[in-house]
């Protein structure tokens, strides 16, 4: 079986736009982790752990799905 | 630039070790002894306690100017990377020292080439840090 070549993006800033503007630090608080790296996760730069990824899609309450896309390619 | 308490804390550790470890090389070397001399020792033992001064009191500093200290998930990693890119270094460093050991007299070359590629390990292991919190992990 081949190894595919995929990544991960999410539409975290839009949820925050839609859940009243919430900043980087308020999802960072309710998450327990830093801003930074709510930061990160934003720009694609790191793919978290499933604990910290279904937290994050707690806070907006909505399914995994939603939050965080597996994209070919 | 944004920095978090534990980038912060990096670039300390990073531009102490360059100063405190550069003045005593800089001292040092040029004396090419064959063995490590006396005041040679005490110079060492005042750069590590410079050393220690410099981060106790900067991260004092940074704690007071940024109150967020928490880490996370990501730190973990980082770190992880970060002490594995250093561990190359300074398993080279014990080569190069064993050699240095075999065919130089005296313990100067050997101290050094050894002190030396654990500094370099150290400033491998935060720079690979520092590199890694910017262009993600």
């Amino acid at each position: 079986m081949g190894k595919s070549s995929g990544h991960i993006t999410n539409d975290i800033r839009a949820l925050r736009v839609q859940h009243g503007a919430m900043t980087q630090q308020d999802l960072a608080d309710r998450v327990g982790v830093t801003r930074q790296t709510v930061n990160a996760i934003e720009g694609n730069k790191y793919s978290p752990s499933l604990e910290v990824a279904f937290r994050i899609a707690r806070v907006f309450g909505v399914p995994l799905e939603r939050v965080f896309q597996y994209r070919d390619g | 630039m944004n920095l978090s308490f534990r980038e912060k804390s990096l670039w300390l550790m990073f531009v102490s070790f360059v100063g405190a470890y550069g003045y005593y090389f800089v001292t040092v070397l040029p004396a090419r002894a064959t063995d490590i001399l006396p005041h040679q020792v005490v110079l060492f033992v005042f750069t590590v306690v410079l050393l220690v001064i410099m981060q106790i009191a900067g991260h004092i500093v940074i704690a007071v100017v940024d109150r967020r200290s928490e880490t996370d998930e990501r730190d973990k990693l980082i770190a992880l990377k970060g002490t594995r890119n250093g561990s190359f270094i300074l398993a080279s460093g014990v080569f190069f020292a064993l050699c240095a050991a075999v065919y130089t007299e005296g313990n100067f070359v050997f101290a050094h080439v050894l002190l030396g590629f654990w500094v370099l390990a150290q400033l491998v292991e935060i720079g690979s840090q520092l590199y890694l919190y910017r262009r993600g992990a």
